[in-house]
């Protein structure tokens, strides 16, 4: 049983995987918080991600459409801002991480990508709920968690 | 004559002093500053080209300031200010300029016609004339302390955020720090991951910094309605936690109107120079690279432009700094036609943005931009303005184009060799 | 009135009188603009004030490439006209000997050929940004009736002087009169008009340039 404590672990693992694995495992960490987003576009794009028989066409279709959810998630400057609804924005950012491809990504790693989006999501669901909980906790190590079982299986 | 259109009056002749004066009389309704302005250059309306939005601190100088016009006033021949003008002029004012200007650096008479605009705009907001977005933005700004109403738990949770990622731990209210970092709304909320990218450089640059829970914002609403007041009480924000905290170098961030209202505008504002410095991330980055301070590893392996935010680069004076540090990473770098201080605006900054009735010549004029990237076809763009950043990604999106934004701080933070 | 007499008047007592007002005029629009002052810039500076400002009044005159590919009609019939202006004012030997006895001293002429070519180009050039000013739809916007009439003075002189020097029409002193008097009006209406742009520009550009030098910016 692999066994992941910390974010370097972590890292490195997710970079170890090759690009559909990350995609694979990125798609099980949004699906822990799509229920923060009401965006069907989402719930379409991270099926699309969980696919490991996805088509290149199907991925870049789910792609555009995870991108136009960004957009329309986001707060405009000067607009008030509702962490409730930033958390949708956060998943829509983890669901485009994922399903971009390996040599587009931030630091060649969609998953690792797309782990941090999540736990922002998780973060802004804290920030409204006035939750004194240490934010993000409990998402690392369930992320560490789904990994490790991702890895053995 | 309304209270308000008194005021409104009464803001423009304040505003009118010899630069304005020697600009008005110059002018010779050549039209090149049309041509230099995008929303006019992308949707072809004359009343959208530059000299025409100050049209009103025209007519208050031609009435109040000149001997013509003051005589032509006696004889009811001079053009009025009223409410009917002001009105028509909101959509000019607010919606057609970001305050970007290329028009300035474009006028054969050497017309400073951003600042014209500028200056109407404290007219226009108080006579009752500034858009909706933009009051909103400007009473939360005032009454919490963020336009997008980010209060301070809410910073806290993204910086305790931040210290579960990296182990790091994130420096609040340290006195006698060297740099006071501040950060804009929205990146707070839309791009957080730039506080963690700060904290990363800013300690293997070795170098002492801090956020202050007093004074975090950098956006400075004020600037973008005109309420000069408003601006100053937001900037006193800042000096006061600055002087409590006794830092050496106040940091704007990725914001581009932030960075104009601290730096250029912010002693003018509180009437004092600043005991303290003020520079962009920007700057101070490349004073670390200069001192040797960053050590970069790999390369970004994509073709990368950079887009200059006006507030930074034409109107600020940052515009070596972002292609020194840019070369540091990437090896395959491409300037956009037009560059520099003549870049063209993204055609979302200085209100525009917050104002939701100017969402449509918003995107409208991104084609400006759209047209600067179809030529030189890079395959991500870097910028330092996450206002910028937002819009960019809106209109590419809005014209099906898969280009990739890329703040220079994040960019960099992911090269910072261990 | 005879021609003579009213060439007499014209010379005399209608020069003075434009004069006066075209001296008086000018001193009263640039107190207008100075005396109005502006405030220290207490900002932290980057560049020089006097640097920029100074490299902007030079500068100004040459747009950039970009620039120069959108506006193309307006700066090179713009230039043509007022090289053509000058030349036609200052380097024409009649009008150099005029200078000479209003002020004392003169200086080298241009070949009498040379500065009527230039004339009639000038012309030219004003008669296509009259035209362009009524067609193109950002001019046909702005433009007001003090452009048209400041237009309409600018090409008078032009236009008599050149018929005064080719003697056509009329005779010499009448014409020569003719000529005089529509330098006379412009130099009376100048100083209320947009024409002060000839003096101020050389401020804008300099404010101009010294507000974008203080952020280091060359403007």
């Amino acid at each position: 049983m692999s066994q992941i404590t910390n974010d370097a672990e972590f890292k490195q693992a997710l970079q170890d995987l090759d690009a559909t694995q990350q995609r694979l495992v990125a798609a099980k960490f949004i699906e822990h918080v799509l229920s923060l987003s009401d965006d069907n576009r989402i719930n379409r794009a991270v099926k699309a991600a969980a696919d490991e028989s996805a088509s290149d066409g199907e991925i870049s279709d789910a792609l555009k459409s995870a991108r136009a959810a960004i957009m329309d998630s986001s707060t405009r400057c000067g607009a008030e801002g509702n962490w409730t609804d930033q958390a949708g924005y956060f998943v829509a950012r983890a669901a485009v991480a994922a399903l971009t491809p390996q040599a587009q990504s931030k630091s060649g790693s969609p998953a690792w990508q797309a782990a941090l989006s999540c736990r922002m999501a998780q973060t802004s669901i804290e920030i409204d709920s006035a939750s004194t909980d240490m934010p993000g906790h409990s998402e690392n190590e369930w992320q560490y968690d789904v990994l490790a079982k991702h890895l053995d299986a | 004559m309304s209270a308000s259109l008194e005021k409104g009056i009464n803001a423009l002749k304040e505003q009118v002093d010899s630069t304005v004066a020697a600009f008005f009389s110059s002018c010779t309704h050549c039209g090149m500053c049309a041509d230099a302005c995008l929303f006019y250059t992308e949707t072809d309306e004359a009343k959208r080209m530059p000299i025409n939005k100050a049209e009103p601190l025209r007519r208050i100088w031609k009435s109040e300031y000149t001997l013509l016009g003051r005589v032509g006033k006696m004889f009811g021949l001079t053009a009025k200010v009223d409410d009917a003008l002001l009105t028509e002029w909101e959509t000019l004012v607010y919606d057609s300029c970001t305050l970007c200007g290329r028009c300035s650096m474009v006028c054969p008479v050497g017309n400073d016609i951003a600042l014209l605009i500028r200056k109407t705009r404290e007219g226009m907001a108080a006579a009752g004339h500034a858009p909706e977005g933009l009051i909103g933005a400007t009473t939360r700004a005032v009454t919490i302390g963020s336009p997008m109403g980010v209060k301070l738990p809410a910073l806290m949770a993204q910086i305790g955020h931040v210290e579960k990622d990296t182990g790091m731990k994130i420096p609040v209210d340290v006195e006698g720090a060297e740099y006071m970092l501040l950060l804009s709304s929205m990146e707070i909320m839309n791009f957080p991951e730039f506080i963690e990218a700060a904290a990363k450089i800013f300690d293997k640059a070795g170098v002492s910094w801090t956020i202050s829970t007093e004074a975090f914002e950098a956006t400075n609403s004020g600037i973008q309605i005109g309420v000069s007041d408003i601006a100053a009480e937001l900037v006193q924000r800042i000096v006061d936690a600055a002087e409590k905290l006794k830092v050496k170098t106040v940091i704007s961030p990725e914001c581009g109107h932030a960075y104009m209202a601290i730096r250029w505008e912010g002693p003018n504002l509180v009437g004092k120079p600043f005991s303290f410095k003020v520079r962009h991330i920007l700057e101070v980055l490349d004073e670390f690279r200069q001192d040797g301070r960053l050590k970069i590893t790999g390369k970004e392996e994509q073709r990368l432009t950079y887009h200059d935010p006006c507030q930074i680069s034409r109107r600020g004076g940052v515009i070596d700094q972002p292609r020194n540090l840019i070369k540091m990473f990437s090896d395959d770098f491409v300037e956009m036609p037009d560059t520099g201080k003549m870049n063209w605006c993204c055609g979302a900054g200085g209100g525009v943005s917050s104002n939701e009735r100017a969402d449509e010549i918003r995107l409208k004029v991104f084609q400006r931009k759209k047209d600067q990237l179809d030529e030189i076809k890079p395959d991500a763009i870097v910028s330092a303005c996450s206002n910028c950043r937002i819009h960019l990604e809106d209109g590419l999106e809005e014209y099906h184009m898969d280009i990739p934004l890329l703040s220079l701080t994040e960019t960099l933070a992911e090269h910072l060799a261990d | 009135m005879s021609e003579i007499e009213f060439l007499d008047w014209v010379r005399g007592q209608g020069f003075q009188i434009a004069v006066i007002i075209f001296v008086a005029g000018v001193i009263i629009r640039f107190a207008e603009i100075l005396l109005l002052g502006r405030k220290t810039n207490l900002a932290e500076a980057k560049g020089s004030e006097m640097g920029g400002g100074l490299r902007t009044i030079v500068t100004r005159s040459v747009p950039d490439k970009s620039t120069f590919k959108r506006s193309t009609f307006i700066v090179v019939a713009g230039y043509i006209f007022h090289i053509g202006l000058f030349v036609t004012i200052f380097l024409f030997a009649p009008h150099i000997l005029m200078f000479k006895e209003v002020i004392g001293f003169g200086w080298p002429s241009l070949p009498t050929p040379v500065v009527d070519a230039m004339a009639v180009v000038s012309i030219i050039a004003l008669l296509a940004i009259l035209v362009h000013r009524m067609r193109d739809n950002v001019l046909r916007f702005i433009s007001t009736t003090e452009d048209y009439l400041v237009w309409m003075l600018t090409i008078l002189p032009l236009i008599t002087g050149y018929i005064a020097f080719h003697r056509i029409g009329m005779t010499a002193p009448t014409l020569l009169a003719i000529h005089i008097l529509s330098v006379e009006l412009l130099l009376v209406v100048f100083p209320f008009t947009k024409l002060m742009h000839a003096f101020t520009l050389v401020m804008a550009r300099w404010y101009n340039g010294a507000i974008s030098g203080y952020r280091g910016v060359e403007s």
